[in-house]
């Protein structure tokens, strides 16, 4: 009964917190597509009703660019403690986004995030997710 | 038992009172409180947005279906409809609540209007107080402009004046020649509202949708910030070539079913796809609207913007006028023809704003405003004749044509009955001339075509831009050249404190964009000045409001307005710079109607300036070597 109640508060949470979301998603980004990327973080926009985290990394083809990742909104991820400091321009980090539906559109949709230097993660436990 | 009597008795007369005094005067029902979307229609396409390329149910025709399949969601990431709100005919079908609110006079107890407001929308009005509808160059916003009325236990509520967006969110639009119809009633807890919306552009007849509300006082419209952020690493206006978008037919939706259409919206469509029935019989004569023409009843109308600046209708192009203390500015000077009317009415409005008799609103010895630090008899003697206006002083060309520069020689010299003499330059005892400004190129082209020297220029500018020497009507005023744009002469003029822009025929809502390759247009240039225009605005609120833009021709616009016109140069020039690079000839373009979704807003068969005749310039300017 008890865990029933969790889980019917964690539910309304997330429902409360999918108000956010301005635009389609599933309409903006492959749900089921996914790419890998390796590279340096450029900026953190840290943002509502998104926030977006700017790599450096190289494409298919091996030529450097510039990404945007749409994330969670600014109060959703300090809710999570991530801060403004938490990670920091040239952290060498690997991400997996689910890509543009726009043809050669640099960005994508935020899944995980993982630092190389010290193992900080995001996107792998429970209600880690964009809405 | 004893027999009923109609006898009146004081104890009857008493009652019928009593019952008399419970009935409202109109059928009208409470609206107020806060009602929940229990998202109960439709619940597939909501909260997670409509399959892509889906557009069942909704009559689109082809120039609706054509602007459908060009929809690339990322549109979203463009910094000025990041936090674009729903527009007010799909509000309804939004997530979250809504808060209505009477607003009563409190003196006579008259319901005045409504007050709305949504989770991530613009507070709307209906207005309730017998008000018209708002001319046809008046803004349009996301939510439109309502009136209402009550039929029987039915708020009637009709809205104009929307601009264009989006009825599903994957593309299928209605545009902002649109007007939507909702009936509202009340039944206990719940509320129905019925939309209808009409649009002549878009949608072959009107499009109907029904929506519950349930009342529900524990909901709260919570605070929703939306910041511009850089979303997106282009630059470039996302949008699909027509047979590129690879999103249609993605989903498991019936092929015929999902391009839309007439057909799709009645029940009887269901049997046609199953086999059962050959077609569906649509109504023959679907509903058609033919668009409201422009305004042309030879008269100058005055449209008040903001701070200093009124916009002027009917002189031929739209005229801004700063009208203050300093004086009058004209940016343009319309047609020759309609100088006198312009020149009536401009001082007119001078003198109602800066000489007219004006209530003293400071009673007292110590009154700032006073010249004299009191209200004496002496000072009401000034007030009751005030100094006349001052004329115009300045009179900024935005292009070379007739309808922009043909008032310049009547306009710049005051009239022999004017009864101004105010002026500070030049000289008393010299007749006051307005100073005409424009680029060099203008005064160029006017002195080839041998335009008398009282219409040309006389302060010209050769740089990116000028600024006026000092502050005019309190603020400084900055006008920027485009090199290549409508022509190669063309300004823009900013007046910094009141936050307006005159775009002159950079911006043209009811027509595509004049591009005069012969006199240095092109088209990339008026995309180049359309984005330097909204480089400059700011919006007041989610997309809307804020900097002002007066267009050569049209409506008054602001950032939302200014974005769809971007957008429409951007997405029509891609397909026809696609099509050049594909080795089509221009008939074959012309032929391949690269315009047909915008046609019903800015097209034209006949006139000075058709829908042929941009597609052939738009062709011309970039097949031209760079």
């Amino acid at each position: 009964m008890k865990y029933r109640i969790l889980l019917a508060m964690a539910a309304g949470l997330l429902v409360g917190l999918t108000a956010f979301a301005h635009h389609s998603l599933s309409a903006t980004y492959y749900p089921d597509k996914e790419v890998k990327l390796e590279g340096k973080i450029l900026d953190l926009l840290l943002r509502n009703p998104h926030s977006f985290l700017q790599i450096e990394a190289p494409d298919d083809k091996g030529v450097m660019q510039r990404w945007s990742l749409e994330w969670r909104s600014s109060g959703q991820l300090g809710q999570a403690g991530i801060k403004r400091d938490t990670l920091k321009v040239g952290d060498e980090v690997t991400i997996t986004m689910n890509p543009s539906r726009t043809p050669g559109d640099h960005r994508g949709a935020l899944k995980t995030l993982h630092r190389k230097s010290d193992g900080f993660g995001w996107g792998t436990n429970p209600g880690e997710t964009i809405e | 038992m004893q027999p009923f009597s109609w006898a009146v008795s004081p104890g009857r007369l008493l009652f019928v009172t009593a019952l008399l005094a419970c009935v409202p005067a109109f059928a009208q029902v409470g609206l107020s409180g806060v009602w929940a979307d229990r998202i109960t229609e439709d619940s597939y396409e909501r909260s997670g947005g409509p399959p892509l390329g889906d557009y069942q149910g909704i009559p689109l025709n082809d120039a609706g279906r054509m602007k459908a399949d060009s929809h690339d969601h990322s549109e979203w990431s463009l910094p000025e409809f990041q936090c674009r709100p729903h527009p007010g005919p799909y509000q309804w079908r939004a997530l979250g609540a809504v808060r209505i609110s009477e607003d009563i006079d409190p003196v006579s107890r008259e319901l005045r209007g409504y007050h709305l407001e949504y989770l991530r929308s613009m507070d709307r009005w209906i207005y309730m107080d017998g008000r018209p509808h708002p001319p046809e160059w008046a803004p349009h916003s996301w939510s439109g402009f309502s009136t209402g009325k009550w039929e029987g236990n039915m708020l009637v509520v009709t809205t104009t004046h929307l601009k264009g967006a989006y009825l599903r969110r994957n593309g299928a639009s209605f545009s902002d020649k649109s007007t939507m119809m909702e009936y509202i009633t009340r039944h206990g807890d719940y509320l129905l509202v019925t939309m209808i919306i009409t649009d002549p552009v878009w949608l072959e007849e009107p499009f109907i949708q029904t929506t519950n509300y349930e009342a529900d006082p524990h909901t709260t419209l919570s605070y929703y910030p939306c910041t511009v952020s850089e979303e997106n690493i282009s630059k470039e206006v996302p949008h699909f070539l027509p047979g590129k978008n690879p999103n249609l037919g993605a989903d498991d939706i019936p092929a015929a079913g999902a391009r839309g259409g007439s057909e799709t919206i009645y029940p009887e469509y269901r049997k046609e796809l199953k086999g059962l029935v050959a077609k569906v019989n649509v109504p023959s004569s679907p509903t058609k609207i033919a668009p409201a023409a422009p305004v042309a009843d030879g008269e100058i109308h005055v449209l008040p913007v903001q701070g200093n600046v009124y916009m002027l209708v009917g002189a031929g192009g739209n005229i801004a006028a700063s009208i203050g203390p300093d004086g009058i500015l004209l940016v343009d000077s319309g047609r020759a023809e309609m100088s006198t009317k312009i020149q009536s009415t401009v001082l007119q409005l001078a003198t109602a704003i800066t000489a007219s008799p004006a209530p003293n609103k400071c009673v007292g010895l110590h009154c700032p405003s006073n010249p004299f630090g009191w209200t004496s008899p002496g000072m009401n003697a000034i007030i009751a004749s005030p100094a006349p206006p001052k004329p115009i002083r300045f009179i900024v060309n935005t292009s070379v044509d007739a309808d922009h520069t043909g008032g310049n020689e009547k306009l710049s010299q005051l009239p022999a009955d004017a009864k101004i003499v105010g002026v500070t330059f030049p000289p008393v005892g010299v007749a006051p001339g307005a100073t005409v400004i424009a680029h060099e190129a203008i005064l160029d082209r006017m002195t080839q075509a041998k335009a008398p020297s009282d219409a040309l220029p006389t302060d010209t500018y050769h740089a990116a831009s000028y600024k006026l020497s000092e502050f005019f009507n309190g603020e400084g005023i900055k006008i920027y050249h485009e090199p290549a744009a409508h022509t190669d002469g063309d300004s823009i003029v900013y007046f910094r404190y009141s936050d307006v822009i005159a775009a002159g025929d950079i911006l043209n809502t009811e027509s595509y964009p004049v591009i005069e390759l012969d006199k240095g247009g092109s088209l990339n240039g008026v995309l180049d000045a359309l984005n330097n225009i909204l480089d400059i605005m700011i919006p007041e609120f989610r997309s809307q409001g804020g900097t002002w833009v007066i267009p050569g021709h049209g409506r008054l616009c602001d950032i939302g307005d200014v974005a769809n016109y971007r957008n429409m140069v951007a997405i029509v020039r891609d397909r026809i710079q696609d099509m050049i690079q594909r080795g089509m000839t221009l008939a074959q373009v012309k032929a391949a109607k690269p315009t047909m979704d915008y046609d019903g807003l800015y097209g034209s068969t006949t006139g000075s300036w058709t829908t042929d005749m941009f597609v052939e310039a738009a062709y011309r300017s970039l097949s031209q070597k760079k």
